[in-house]
């Protein structure tokens, strides 16, 4: 993939994260806040696909951050500052990381959207 | 607590007879005048002639004898003294990131391969005229603050993703090149040189925390130059002017 296309991946992302966040805040901050307005809230239509699209974009906006602290923090050279033995286990250990964030990600993203949707 | 006395502390090691690195303390009358970082290793070299250093034309041109100066990069030829002491001390260390050939000499192989992949010269396959390329003075002042460079690698050495990643990432001071050469209005492959930048690594490992701007001893903006980089990948590939040579 382009480096450019992940830049604005990595931008666009948390403009719309931002955007969502703004309205949430807003919401709260303009509505004398229980139980019902809440769930109310949740079950328009409109902020449940809002909603399910921001955690989409969540984890795409967190992916490419902790694919880059990966790649600088998980490699042979930066885990062979630490010691030999570490850094010939480098690849295992940074694949090992994505594995365990993909796998969160997806336990994550099922929560809500069954939260969300049913 | 040292009073008339400087207290250097000065990083060694020589592969054939240490088995580490060590800090070894030198401790020196201090000089009347305010000299030089490098008149300071001189004075030091007098007494101990196993120090070891680069320096050739001890006036900030060469660009030899980067090192890192009280925990900043920085020539040890132009930073005076006064400059850089705490507490009448002064902690001398290689360039960080680089492998250490012995006390304050790196290998700079991995800095040099980074520059030599920008390819650092200028591209134009059209027939040459017969005196020089000529340039409006308008083209010719975008060169300004791009071809100072020295190459002495204070900024790459000071930039925490070309320690990560030397071998992808092409670091500030050479990506200062590469702007350079994208920049200058006589050069055709900039649509080429674009491209050699595009993956996620080359240009976008920079993450603009401008250690690099803070380090350079000839005052350049390597960061800025990097913005120019990603602004020119950003446009559309249409808008790219690949210049016809006329």
């Amino acid at each position: 993939m382009k480096g450019s296309r992940i830049w604005f991946l990595q931008r666009y992302t948390s403009v719309f994260i931002l955007s969502y966040l703004i309205y949430l805040i807003y919401f709260i901050f303009t509505n004398d806040l229980n139980f019902f307005i809440w769930s109310d809230f949740f079950l328009s239509f409109q902020i449940r696909i809002f909603t399910s699209i921001i955690f989409i974009l969540i984890l795409v906006h967190s992916f490419i951050g902790l694919w880059t602290v990966g790649t600088d923090y998980l490699t042979k050279r930066t885990l062979g500052f630490l010691s030999k033995p570490l850094a010939n286990t480098a690849d295992i250990l940074r694949n090992m990381y994505y594995f365990i964030f993909v796998l969160l990600g997806i336990i994550y993203l099922t929560f809500v959207l069954y939260i969300i949707w049913l | 607590m040292f009073g008339n006395k400087l207290q250097i502390s000065l990083y060694r090691y020589n592969p054939e007879e240490d088995k580490f690195p060590y800090m070894k303390k030198y401790t020196i009358d201090k000089p009347e005048k305010d000299i030089m970082v490098l008149d300071l290793l001189h004075l030091l070299k007098e007494d101990d002639q196993s120090i070891s250093y680069r320096r050739s034309c001890r006036e900030g041109v060469c660009g030899s004898d980067g090192m890192n100066i009280n925990g900043k990069n920085g020539l040890a030829c132009i930073t005076p003294v006064s400059s850089v002491i705490k507490n009448n001390k002064i902690e001398l260390r290689p360039l960080p990131g680089l492998p250490v050939i012995r006390d304050l000499v790196v290998d700079m192989t991995e800095f040099y391969a980074q520059y030599e992949k920008i390819k650092p010269f200028l591209q134009n396959e059209t027939t040459a005229p017969e005196q020089e390329r000529l340039q409006s003075p308008e083209d010719r002042d975008k060169l300004d603050g791009l071809y100072e460079c020295i190459l002495c690698a204070c900024c790459s050495t000071s930039c925490p993703s070309f320690w990560w990643n030397p071998d992808k990432f092409v670091g500030p001071a050479a990506l200062l090149q590469a702007y350079r050469f994208l920049a200058d209005s006589r050069d055709l492959k900039t649509q080429e040189r674009l491209e050699s930048l595009s993956d996620p690594f080359s240009v976008y490992r920079c993450h603009g925390i401008m250690n690099c701007v803070s380090v350079c001893p000839k005052g350049l903006n390597p960061n800025k130059a990097i913005g120019e980089i990603k602004s020119m990948l950003h446009k559309n590939k249409k808008d790219i002017i690949v210049s016809d040579g006329v």
